[in-house]
């Protein structure tokens, strides 16, 4: 495939399987960070899509909340949970039926995406709430959503990806770098597309965009440092990691706008394991969800 | 192949007496930590995160941390009839992931893990006959108590035996 020659508007117009978010999703996202929705108003978003309803209560209903009884209400699930967790609920449930098929283009077998963003939503809330940054809860949907563009990017990278790496190692570039050389553009390039032509806020698009690289955020945010560092976290840690792992660059000048130092590094890698683990059961609502 | 694959997942240890394969799967910085008594017929794997335990905090899962991890081990393998002297090991993993500015290296909890592993091994006097850490490709780490093959397969598909824990002569730690 003469990918060389494509835009990323060719990638995105030509890539049949492309991801999706419910536009209930999106408007619930709106909702969570408005000063004038109710608990009312959100579960009115949520409830105009029936499907992304049901796995939402299922959710809301999985062991890792361990309430004392069912919730069988849209609105109930919202005064006991809050708006933040549903947010978060609706985003596992919109983007688990695609991050979990496999991307060959980036080594990543069935789940392997899940796992790994699913790890960086923990890793940035971690990091976000270690920070004390205002809406940590921000930091799971934003780290949730990072690798987007490597969905729309894997088919196009299939007969690539050894030459990527190829550059990756004989240039010492990081593999994002290696993508700009080869395709003139990155996987958060592609991502920042797919986002803004989901109307997502544009705090949400810049973490993905800029994931990789902080530095260039304009304004610097505090958001995107703590994705950065929740995606290196989990990549240490080993979680998810395709033909691409390990070959990126981490920026210290994350940590100090986070004011975070190496020992508070430990910690939250110390806390990851538990709060993964809290989350397995509910992994398993959205197996049968 | 025994047809028991021991499956040991981050922070934990497990220990097996008779035919099993220990894997540890997708290794980044962790250290998978493997060891043998080829007479008591006992192995063990650990599967490190981070080179010591927090003073201030109690620590849940031994294995999550070096200083810990390794006397865990040999505890549980003595359990289950392993005499710690007579053990043979190895280890892998400590991966440097992402690079990092200059001086900033204490960030890489990878290369302090490789640190740590190597230190608590020698204070508890344990056999390391191979080890493979660092670089920046992630590992899956496997013993097979069958054939005494350690073998480690970086994400780039290579496999390689680091060592076999059957033939290796067995002599007293002095």
């Amino acid at each position: 495939m003469a990918t060389n020659t494509m835009t990323i508007e060719d990638i995105v117009r030509k890539t049949t399987d492309l991801p999706t978010m419910p536009a209930a999703a999106i408007r619930v996202i709106r909702e969570a960070d408005s000063s004038t929705s109710t608990a009312g108003t959100m579960a009115q978003s949520l409830a105009q899509d029936q499907s992304l309803s049901a796995r939402v209560l299922r959710l809301a209903n999985s062991a890792y909340y361990g309430l004392s009884r069912r919730i069988t209400n849209l609105q109930e699930a919202v005064i006991v949970l809050g708006m933040r967790s549903i947010r978060n609920l609706a985003m596992v449930a919109s983007t688990y039926p695609w991050m979990t098929r496999p991307l060959k283009g980036y080594g990543l077998g069935p789940r392997q995406l899940w796992t790994h963003s699913f790890g960086v939503a923990i890793g940035a809330q971690l990091v976000a709430q270690k920070a004390r940054l205002d809406d940590a809860d921000a930091a799971f949907t934003a780290g949730l959503l990072h690798d987007l563009g490597k969905v729309a990017l894997s088919v196009w990278l299939e007969d690539k990806v050894a030459q990527l790496i190829g550059i990756a190692i004989a240039e010492g570039v990081t593999f994002d770098e290696a993508e700009r050389r080869v395709l003139g553009f990155d996987h958060t390039e592609v991502g920042e597309y797919l986002a803004e032509s989901w109307n997502l806020p544009s705090v949400l698009t810049q973490a993905i965009r800029y994931h990789h690289q902080p530095n260039l955020a304009e304004p610097p945010s505090k958001l995107v440092d703590a994705v950065h560092v929740g995606d290196y976290l989990t990549m240490t840690m080993g979680f998810g990691l395709g033909a691409d792992g390990l070959q990126y660059e981490f920026f210290e000048e994350a940590l100090e706008r986070l004011k975070l130092s190496a020992e508070d590094l430990d910690t939250v890698t110390d806390s990851f394991v538990l709060a993964y683990e809290g989350y397995e059961s509910m992994f398993m609502e959205l197996q049968v969800a | 192949m025994p047809g028991l694959q021991t499956w040991v997942g981050m922070s934990e240890i497990h220990v097996q007496k008779g035919p099993t394969l220990f894997t540890c799967a997708g290794l980044a910085s962790c250290i998978g930590l493997v060891a043998y008594d080829p007479l008591a017929k006992v192995g063990g794997m650990a599967h490190i995160m981070l080179p010591e335990s927090f003073p201030e905090k109690p620590t849940a899962k031994p294995g999550q941390f070096a200083n810990t991890a390794i006397p865990a081990l040999l505890d549980e393998m003595e359990r289950l009839g392993a005499s710690p002297t007579k053990l043979i090991a190895a280890y892998a993993g400590g991966a440097q992931v992402f690079r990092f500015g200059a001086g900033k290296e204490a960030l890489g909890v990878g290369a302090r893990n490789a640190a740590a592993v190597a230190e608590w091994v020698r204070k508890y006097g344990l056999k390391v006959v191979a080890e493979d850490v660092g670089g920046n490709l992630g590992r899956t780490l496997t013993m097979c108590t069958t054939s005494g093959d350690v073998k480690v397969r970086t994400v780039d598909g290579v496999e390689r035996v680091l060592c076999n824990v059957l033939q290796e002569p067995w002599q007293p730690t002095p």
